[in-house]
């Protein structure tokens, strides 16, 4: 199988996505930390594009990269009292590491076993030819109940961050 | 439950809407302005030291600094403090020059100050239509003095000269085009929806809290006293015109704007009464060649500047020189209710209440 | 005239095919040689504009604006950004260095990217996506980010409450602005560009959706950071909000990536409202040129014009008067939509 372009691009973009990744990871300052975060988004979007779900990678940048990441800068920007290049330190006891690396060797483990197990059908070069006209028939038509129900859930979680933070002003 | 830091930011004194080197150290819970500590000082000269070291003449232009933007002002009301001093009849000619000058540099005060109340807010043309109008003024000035801004004029006893010929027509033109203008910054500036909306009820000053501070002039006016001391104290002629003291209701921002601009209205009439009247003559009475006042006598002469009260306290020792002269700034005392009235407002509120109370810092720090 | 574009960028593909290239290849050096040239008639076309916003704003006070360097002052622009070039890199000790060089990179960057699905002619978006109007205000909201970026790295309180201002004003008014452009969307039913152009061979669409312009035109201000709505900039409050500590070039580079911005925006308007590049007599890239200026002028009219408007004005503005006036068109036009179809049109 020869190297095709869309080989490089996938190449380019994974490795950028795991490195900033990493960087989340690694970075001292927590709002570094968050501007990676962001740059690891964009890498996702950029596996959905290279996938040929271009809705779906627009809405990962709208959502994730533009919106919900800003609301991650603001948070930390808002509760962070001690020096910025001290928010992000690794943590030092054993005992989180060997859980830390627990988990990870749990996850990699469901992560390969559910890819490896499944059956995942032939999709290369089959063009979606309405790929939003049929996520909107799936929202707007088999799942909107639930669809309707995570936005009455969202609605009330904001009324609820409204009233919290008027009780600021009573006080 | 939960607490948010407070954090100070310094609002001057170099900053693009302070009006000069005015410092105000706000105290601010995200947008909120909490409080605000006037900082005051940077442009001090000491310009009452100074006026021990000269003679009474040699301070009119030093007067002439005090607000730079209504020029003739101040040294009108410290040739009339030295007048009251040494008892010096003035001329009938000279007082009313004295008026007609007098009046167009409070329309220029006003005209400065709806243009910068516009630019502070962001509208960049207003200022420079209200400068496109004041520059008339500006050129009058030069007609009749030779300086645009810090005009001499005055001197004790009278003016150092008659007026020009060109200078009659160029003011009969501009009154003429006068209510255009205020129709203009009516249309552009006082009616535009979202200078309305920064303006309404924003930065109250209450008629009680503006008398316990010593508020005077238009920002006075604007909390509905009708107290001018051109009709509450009339000085030189003032008592022979016909004017309104155009007064606000609430004292917020925009009762301060609509004031000044009526008031513009209301010293384009007295400049028309005025030339009407004005009979031909001497423009200088008899003074003496060298100026020494009684020993031991004190005097305070106060006028109604653009700003607000603009009082000359001067205490004699005998000399040619005053032992004491000590200046009412009103933009000092009018800047003090500042922290008051933008407590709990917005940063932008700030900077509109710092603008509508005109402060001029040449004469805050003198 | 019509395809002179398309002329060139077809003799380019077949003489780099004839030379023994891939046509994969061929296609990919096409799409460098586009971007470069839009990335130049980016920047070109920058100097035109502050030339022009200048003269517009001398016109409307009365002035006669830059008047010295060639004819009309048209040079002025340039020897400005030779000055620009020329400035000594100042980088304040305490910022968040990275963050702080980084910040205007990105805008820039961004900014560009919003012209790839722009349709800049007939057949003349560079990439014909078929979701090229999400794809607008999903990478322009991207821009949110530099702004505080930019703020936060500048280690300043004034930047970091620009940055703040200019998030939360952003983050408002991307939702009338998405909405007020469903009105299109629907009418048209693709979120591709140029089937939003052909749509609109018969009337344009700001006659379909008058309110659905006016409200994208005011959430476009905001979105643009320009005056009325220029809060993260404010300079009489916040002195130059996000952008106080950068001088020289890197503050260039924000004043081009808002330029760039205020084009795409008003090509976008232009696509969307007022036929893209449908005209009659001249070729289509010079239509969608005179529209786009067009659009360009009514944004300097109003920055002209109007004072600055408080945040909190601003915000209420959004939520309580811009979001619900798009809702309510959305429905109506949702219920024309199927009128439409009822009576069999």
């Amino acid at each position: 199988m020869s190297l095709t372009i869309n080989d490089v691009v996938f190449a380019f973009i994974s490795g950028l996505s795991i490195l900033s990744a990493l960087g989340v990871v690694f970075s001292r300052n927590m709002v570094h930390s968050a501007l990676f975060l962001i740059l690891t988004f964009l890498g996702v979007a950029g596996i959905f594009f290279e996938l040929g779900a271009g809705f779906l990678g627009l809405v990962q940048i709208l959502v994730y990269a533009g919106a919900i990441s800003v609301l991650v800068i603001f948070t930390i920007m808002l509760v962070m009292s001690v020096e910025v290049g001290k928010t992000n330190l690794p943590n030092s006891s054993m005992s989180t590491h060997l859980w830390g690396a627990y988990f990870a060797v749990l996850l990699t483990l469901a992560l390969g076993a559910s890819i490896w197990y499944s059956e995942l059908p032939q999709v290369r070069g089959l063009a979606v030819s309405d790929a939003v006209g049929s996520l909107a028939g799936l929202m707007l038509g088999n799942y909107v109940v639930a669809f309707e129900v995570a936005a009455i859930l969202l609605l009330l979680a904001v009324v609820g961050a409204i009233i919290l933070a008027r009780g600021v002003e009573e006080e | 439950m939960f607490t948010t830091d407070l954090y100070t930011i310094n609002i001057g004194p170099q900053h693009p809407s302070t009006h000069g080197g005015l410092h105000v150290e706000a105290v601010m819970d995200g947008e909120v302005v909490k409080d605000a500590i006037v900082h005051l000082g940077y442009v001090h000269r000491s310009v009452e030291k100074i006026a021990e070291s000269r003679t009474y003449t040699q301070f009119i232009p030093y007067a002439s600094r005090l607000d730079y933007l209504a020029t003739h002002l101040p040294t009108l009301g410290y040739v009339q403090a030295v007048e009251k001093l040494i008892g010096v009849e003035v001329p009938e000619r000279a007082e009313y020059i004295r008026v007609i000058l007098g009046e167009l540099s409070r329309i220029a005060s006003h005209m400065v100050f709806v243009g910068s109340l516009a630019i502070d807010l962001g509208a960049t043309t207003g200022l420079i239509y209200c400068l496109r109008d004041r520059e008339r003024i500006m050129d009058m000035f030069e007609m009749s003095s030779g300086q645009r801004l810090l005009a001499s004029y005055m001197r004790i006893g009278g003016v150092i000269t008659d007026l020009p010929e060109e200078f009659f027509p160029a003011v009969h033109s501009f009154l003429d085009d006068l209510p255009k203008m205020i129709d203009e910054y009516n249309g552009l500036i006082s009616g535009n929806e979202i200078l309305q909306a920064r303006c309404k009820g924003i930065g109250i000053l209450t008629s009680e809290e503006a008398m316990a501070y010593g508020v005077t002039g238009p920002n006075l006016r604007a909390s509905g006293v009708a107290y001018d001391l051109r009709q509450a104290d009339p000085y030189g002629i003032y008592e022979r015109f016909n004017f309104e003291i155009p007064i606000g209701q609430r004292g917020d921002c925009m009762d301060r704007l609509t004031v000044r601009i009526k008031e513009i209205e209301q010293s384009g009439h007295i400049i028309r009464q005025a030339l009407k009247e004005m009979p031909v003559g001497e423009v200088r009475g008899k003074v003496p060649k060298v100026i020494k006042p009684e020993k031991g006598k004190e005097v305070y002469h106060r006028i109604e500047s653009a700003k607000g009260e603009l009082g000359y306290y001067l205490v004699s020792d005998g000399t040619e020189k005053p032992y004491r002269v000590h200046v009412r700034a009103p933009s000092f005392v009018n800047l003090m209710v500042l922290p008051s009235i933008s407590r709990g407002g917005k940063l932008q509120d700030i900077i509109a209440v710092i603008a509508t109370l005109d402060p001029v810092l040449g004469e805050s720090d003198r | 005239m019509e395809n002179w574009f398309l002329n060139i960028a077809h003799w380019l593909t077949s003489w780099l095919v004839s030379l023994g290239l891939a046509p994969v290849w061929a296609d990919l050096i096409l799409l460098v040689v586009q971007w470069t040239i839009i990335v130049g008639i980016i920047t070109l076309n920058v100097l035109i504009l502050i030339w022009l916003e200048r003269k517009v704003a001398g016109f409307m006070q009365e002035r006669l604006g830059p008047n010295r360097l060639g004819p009309f002052g048209i040079f002025q622009t340039i020897a400005d950004t030779l000055k620009l070039l020329t400035k000594e890199d100042i980088i304040p000790s305490q910022t968040d260095r990275l963050i702080f060089k980084v910040a205007p990179m990105f805008f820039i960057i961004v900014a560009v990217m919003l012209y790839a699905v722009l349709p800049m002619g007939q057949d003349m978006a560079v990439v014909n996506l078929n979701v090229g109007l999400f794809y607008f205000i999903s990478v322009g909201s991207l821009s949110t980010i530099c702004i505080l970026m930019a703020g936060w790295g500048s280690n300043n309180k004034w930047s970091l409450l620009g940055a703040m201002r200019s998030v939360a004003q952003m983050i408002s008014y991307e939702i009338p602005l998405a909405f007020s452009l469903l009105g299109v969307v629907m009418i048209t039913g693709s979120l591709n560009l140029s089937d939003i152009v052909q749509a609109q061979h018969n009337i344009w669409f700001i006659l379909l959706q008058p309110v659905a312009f006016v409200t994208f035109f005011i959430a476009a201000t905001a979105e643009l950071n320009r005056g009325p709505f220029d809060m993260p900039e404010a300079e009489q409050e916040l002195t130059a909000g996000a952008y106080t500590e950068y001088t020289g070039m890197r503050w260039a580079l924000f004043f081009l990536a808002e330029y760039t911005n205020l084009v795409a925006v008003s090509a976008l308007a232009s696509t969307l409202f007022l036929g893209g590049w449908q005209g009659p007599f001249l070729p289509s890239w010079l239509w969608i040129i005179l529209k786009t200026y067009l659009i360009m002028l009514v944004f300097m009219w109003l920055k002209w014009t109007f004072p600055r408007i408080r945040m909190d004005h601003l915000m209420s503005l959004s939520w309580k008067v811009l979001i619900p006036i798009s809702l309510v068109n959305i429905v109506l036009t949702g219920a024309g939509i199927e009128l439409f179809r009822w009576m069999g049109w």
